[in-house]
């Protein structure tokens, strides 16, 4: 299988540059290339022809996991495999090392970044929900070096769609700040260890002392229309005591009636819901332990 | 369209001129002949016969575009062995007979070789779970991850002779 002739190929030192190269510099049908794990298949299929590919792999800015006043920040072409093997990532965004440390496998993770996934934004994706679910903030770069601030609710629309304009480099992924004793899960289900998602879910809680439940947000994926934020699941999960798998359970069942899945190849739509129920338990349940402290993997 | 690029494969620098759409794993097999490295899915990058290491670390050949890899280090199954001696991991291999047709061999040289480096003893999950993104399709991986065990302990053996 090879791509169609790719007239010119960029390889920018900075952030500048390559925005230059978005606007413009690199002509109409130009597309950046983060990890390529995504994009190479589709470049490969034909599915698209770009004249032009602007690498990011130069832009060391862009590759990087530290923390600021506000919380964490995510250079948008660290690796899967980096944020993965972080031990400094708090209970708060452990989702993130959950999502990352289960795409694909080991040669997709060195390869394949945060920034790629979001921008893609593909239906079976792991860290757009995860994202979703733990109320990350994208941060946004133009040409003329207006940067701009987007929640990942409005970052990511429907399948392969996202706000980003043309000529906007994602440049890094802000998290938190995080109430203490806050703490988060990532589950998928797919056909085989590791897969495409065919279900998956981000829960993220903020506990009290009292092991109550004080604000939840649940992000599911994998759907026709792109990931979502469940309301319904939220609400539900406020006030929930921790171990309290009956009320646990009935914010999953809200969630899975409003998770609007479709039946396809992969599983039936109930069957979805089945699953969905399974692993969010155990979303919901890792969550709690890591709130209040609890090692959980 | 083309582009001059220099690689260095297994610590041999490579300057040559190619198309900008010449896949990594072609530029390997066929522009400086080196076919150890396969291709096994061709396109979907699911099947891992193509991974090599990109300056020490596993990926998949046939995921990135030669001009990536410009200024960059690769090594691929043929530089495992040292003076004509197979590595400790390959040895395995054909102590434990973990390959028949031996299409996918190489691709789980190379992933395994720099997963011992990362995770020196591993458990027996965690082989498995290392060799997600490598399909092998006739031995049935059994004795893949027994060759990988005792790789790992032997591995260790030569570790502490040498603090010795």
């Amino acid at each position: 299988m090879f791509p169609a002739p790719i007239l010119e190929y960029f390889r920018p030192a900075s952030v500048g540059e390559a925005t230059r190269l978005l606007s413009g510099g690199a002509g109409e049908n130009a597309h950046i290339i983060a990890g390529g794990q995504s994009l190479m298949q589709a470049i490969k299929s034909r599915l698209i022809s770009p004249d032009a590919l602007i690498d990011l792999q130069d832009i060391k800015a862009l590759r990087s996991i530290h923390f600021d006043k506000n919380g964490l920040v995510i250079g948008a072409m660290t690796s899967y495999a980096d944020i993965a093997s972080d031990k400094r990532i708090p209970a708060a965004f452990a989702a993130l090392c959950d999502a990352a440390g289960h795409v694909g496998d080991r040669q997709v993770r060195n390869r394949g970044t945060i920034g790629g996934s979001l921008c893609w934004n593909y239906i079976a994706a792991c860290l757009p929900p995860t994202c979703l679910g733990l109320s990350a903030t994208l941060e946004l770069q133009n040409a003329a070096g207006r940067r701009r601030m987007v929640e990942a609710r409005a970052f990511l629309k429907g399948p392969l769609e996202t706000d980003r304009s043309s000529d906007e480099l994602l440049i890094a992924i802000h998290l938190g700040p995080a109430a203490a004793r806050t703490g988060s899960a990532y589950r998928k289900w797919g056909l085989v260890t590791d897969a495409l998602p065919v279900v998956n879910i981000c829960v993220s809680l903020e506990v009290g002392a009292d092991h109550i439940c004080r604000e939840a947000r649940v992000a599911l994926g994998a759907r026709s229309e792109g990931p979502t934020r469940v309301e319904a699941a939220e609400l539900a999960l406020r006030g929930v005591r921790k171990g309290d798998v009956r009320a646990i359970d009935a914010a999953l069942d809200a969630a899975a009636e409003a998770a609007d899945y479709q039946s396809d190849l992969w599983a039936d739509a109930p069957y979805k819901k089945v699953l969905l129920r399974k692993i969010g338990r155990e979303a919901v349940t890792v969550a709690f332990a890591r709130a209040s402290g609890e090692v959980g993997k | 369209m083309k582009r001059a690029i220099t690689i260095t494969v297994n610590g041999q620098e490579h300057e040559e001129m190619v198309e900008n759409r010449l896949l990594l794993v072609d530029f390997l097999r066929d522009v400086i002949n080196l076919t150890g490295t396969h291709v096994g899915c061709s396109f979907e990058g699911v099947c891992g016969a193509c991974t090599v290491h990109l300056d020490g670390v596993p990926v998949k050949s046939c995921l990135m575009l030669a001009v990536q890899a410009d200024g960059r280090s690769i090594t691929t199954v043929e530089g495992l062995a040292k003076n004509g001696v197979l590595s400790i991991l390959q040895q395995s291999f054909t102590e434990h007979h973990a390959l028949q047709c031996g299409y996918c061999t190489s691709g789980i040289l190379m992933n395994a070789t720099e997963f011992l480096q990362s995770n020196p003893s591993p458990s027996e999950d965690e082989i498995r779970a290392s060799l997600i993104g490598n399909i092998c399709r006739c031995t049935g991986y059994v004795h893949i991850v027994a060759a990988i065990k005792t790789a790992a302990q032997r591995l260790a053996a030569t570790r502490l002779e040498v603090a010795k």
